[in-house]
């Protein structure tokens, strides 16, 4: 047990996912204390990814429930196949049973539409990984919805019963901090904050993702995104934009940065007009490492 | 793992309970737990571990940092960790100056003031040319105007409706689950529909009025529309704020205006001109932050003229952006032609505030509408 922490790292490397000894320490936490693991960070620095391997690496499944705002308990729980209901009253209609009978039926399982939630509850065999993504995007309600299910997960349905998880799913959570959770919900998790990668972090996930790209272009391409970075852009670019453009570049055959293959492909990398004039203006002035055009 | 180690556990959590950090007991056993669990070696695997499980927020990092080295002491090879320790936050020191004549001249003329003074409006009093009335020279008849302006506004919020969903005698889609409920009595007939509607959505409105000498003029007539926006819709919360942060909730409930007011300036009358916004917003995210969440609209009534530190505005907005649905600030000065926001407090303001208006006339008052609402 010992080794558990760098043996984790091992694992994760293997699953392409470049991580460091901050990241594997909380995913060990989390397995360990079985508790659900907070991931807050910019976008696009990886937090959704970290569900994906750790789903990868236990060989499990993995659940996601996407949040928005004005989520709710039937889009994310439960809600009964109305369509189905119907037409099985129909059918027992048609066969001249009485339709009182009909709702000790249709109130059955079979007429269940399991949502993400409640999938990861009723769950069989290996626990899942449930992924709820941005959270920070959904309301108070529904956070203190999910609170009540995190605590101990079992759902009760009126007309069924009470659910009970046979086996706790690992849960992880993500926030962009478009808002601040609650203290509550925080107070049940592990936390995990992702900062942007420092240049060889970043080379190192680009050269594991895009091994298409020269050793040369992969540093260049980091080193212009970590100059952008401290540009203070609106829109800073994440690691998921950094290895969007790698691709577009190697699908363009290029072998270094050139300013005008920088320019044409820019919007791989800022998504925002204000930026990409302030950044177009950088590169015209010669203040950003955009290779040379020899 | 040792008593020692143990005691340094518990006497952390007990230093980050001191420094605000919501530490609790489940969180001390889960730490000991993570630390017994055999996988942490290194006094930088329990840095990272302990870190995960008691700090839930970035902002604490750097004091969790000071606190981890200060309990198990700085490892040999790593020793410039320990200086991560932030710089302890200022109090802002309560520079208490004479009481500004001219806001208590006008609270205690009450309604009687008709609004004539002309004198010293930074920026804006040389443009009396303009076509639109200012505040600063306005007159009685256009109270009623403000407060027709608030009601409309108020029933427009009250109105939205929201992305929930409620059950409803009447509404816009059928209730298929209530309906076919209802459906097994009648023999699986849906005679009797259940519709569902959505749930208006409920915005809430705190709004910080800087009510020091430079806001004179607006001052008044920022309170009397929110004055007016306290009557119609119940949520609204208010602040005044110069070099002290006041809550004036109870105050603008008082019915006529003019004991509002008289309530109002019994509380204010010692404070002094001078405006320190950063301070003041530093203490109502302390005290009040949890009147703001998701649905509430923060909106500032201010000209930025600030004489406090701008970095701290610049911290303290950004906290508070992060907590509302919308931040607005409104400055009378910017109805005035040639206005560039360049006081010191307003440039430190401005990367943090959704939106930058105006409030300076009766008609930036009903643009303020689409603020709110959006």
């Amino acid at each position: 047990m010992d080794a558990a922490i760098p043996q984790l790292l091992e694992r994760l490397d293997r699953e392409a996912y470049v991580a460091d000894p901050a990241i594997a320490t909380s995913l060990w936490l989390s397995l360990t204390l079985k508790k659900p693991l907070l991931v807050e960070g910019h976008a696009g620095v990886g937090k959704t990814e970290i569900a994906k391997v750790l789903a990868r690496m236990l060989e499990t499944d993995l659940i996601r429930l996407q949040c928005y705002e004005g989520l709710d308990a039937s889009t994310a729980l439960y809600e009964w196949n109305y369509p189905k209901q119907l037409l099985h009253i129909r059918l027992q209609e048609r066969d001249g049973k009485p339709a009182a009978d009909a709702e000790s039926q249709i109130f059955g399982e079979a007429f269940l539409l399991k949502r993400p939630l409640l999938q990861a509850i009723a769950h069989q065999g290996r626990a899942p990984v449930l992924l709820v993504d941005e959270i920070d995007r959904s309301d108070e309600e529904f956070e203190a919805f999910l609170l009540e299910v995190l605590s101990d997960f079992q759902v009760t349905v009126p007309e069924l019963g009470t659910i009970r998880a046979p086996v706790r799913p690992h849960v992880v959570l993500t926030s962009n901090r478009s808002r601040d959770l609650s203290d509550a919900l925080r107070r049940r998790c592990l936390y995990l904050w992702i900062d942007y990668p420092p240049f060889e972090k970043e080379l190192a996930i680009v050269r594991r993702k895009v091994p298409g790209a020269s050793d040369e272009l992969a540093a260049q391409i980091v080193g212009l995104v970590q100059q952008l970075r401290r540009a203070k852009l609106a829109k800073a670019p994440g690691v998921s934009e950094t290895l969007d453009w790698a691709d577009a570049l190697v699908a363009l055959h290029a072998i270094r940065l050139q300013p005008q293959l920088v320019g044409e492909t820019l919007g791989c990398l800022v998504k925002d007009e204000g930026d990409l004039r302030k950044v177009q203006a950088e590169i015209e002035a010669g203040r950003l490492a955009v290779g040379s055009s020899a | 793992m040792t008593k020692d180690l143990v005691a340094r556990v518990v006497w952390l959590c007990r230093a980050l309970r001191e420094r605000g950090l919501a530490v609790t007991i489940s969180h001390a056993t889960d730490a000991i737990r993570a630390l017994q669990a055999g996988a942490v070696r290194s006094r930088d695997h329990a840095y990272l571990a302990l870190r995960c499980v008691l700090v839930s927020r970035p902002e604490d990092f750097a004091t969790f940092d000071q606190l981890f080295w200060t309990a198990f002491g700085v490892d040999d090879g790593d020793g410039q960790r320990a200086q991560g320790a932030p710089a302890s936050p200022r109090r802002p020191q309560e520079a208490r100056g004479p009481a500004h004549p001219s806001l208590s001249r006008w609270l205690q003329q009450g309604e009687d003031d008709s609004g004539a003074e002309t004198e010293e409006i930074p920026g804006a009093s040389d443009h009396s040319a303009l076509v639109r009335k200012d505040f600063a020279s306005f007159a009685e008849g256009d109270l009623e105007e403000i407060e027709r302006i608030a009601a409309r506004l108020a029933r427009r919020l009250a109105a939205r409706p929201g992305r929930r969903w409620a059950p409803a005698k009447r509404g816009a889609r059928v209730d298929l689950r209530r309906t076919l409920r209802r459906s097994l009595s009648t023999g699986a007939e849906p005679l009797d529909l259940r519709f569902r509607r959505r749930k208006p959505r409920k915005t809430r409105i705190v709004a910080l009025c800087d009510v020091s000498g430079s806001m004179d003029l607006y001052s008044r007539l920022l309170l009397q529309f929110l004055y007016a926006l306290h009557g119609s819709v119940a949520k609204v919360e208010s602040f005044a704020f110069s070099t002290s942060l006041l809550r004036i909730t109870d105050s603008m409930r008082e019915r006529p205006f003019s004991s509002a007011l008289r309530g109002l300036s019994e509380r204010v009358h010692d404070w002094s001109g001078g405006t320190r916004i950063g301070a003041c917003m530093s203490t109502f995210n302390a005290e009040w932050g949890k009147l703001v969440d998701r649905r509430t609209v923060v909106v500032i009534l201010s000209d930025g003229w600030d004489t406090g530190d701008p970095a701290e505005l610049a911290a303290q907005l950004e906290l508070l952006k992060s907590r509302c649905r919308r931040l607005i600030w409104l400055n009378p000065l910017l109805g005035s032609p040639g206005y560039q926001p360049v006081t010191r407090g307003m440039e430190a303001a401005l990367p943090h505030v959704g939106v930058f208006a105006s409030a300076h006339d009766l008609s930036s008052l009903r643009a303020l509408e689409k603020h709110l609402l959006a």
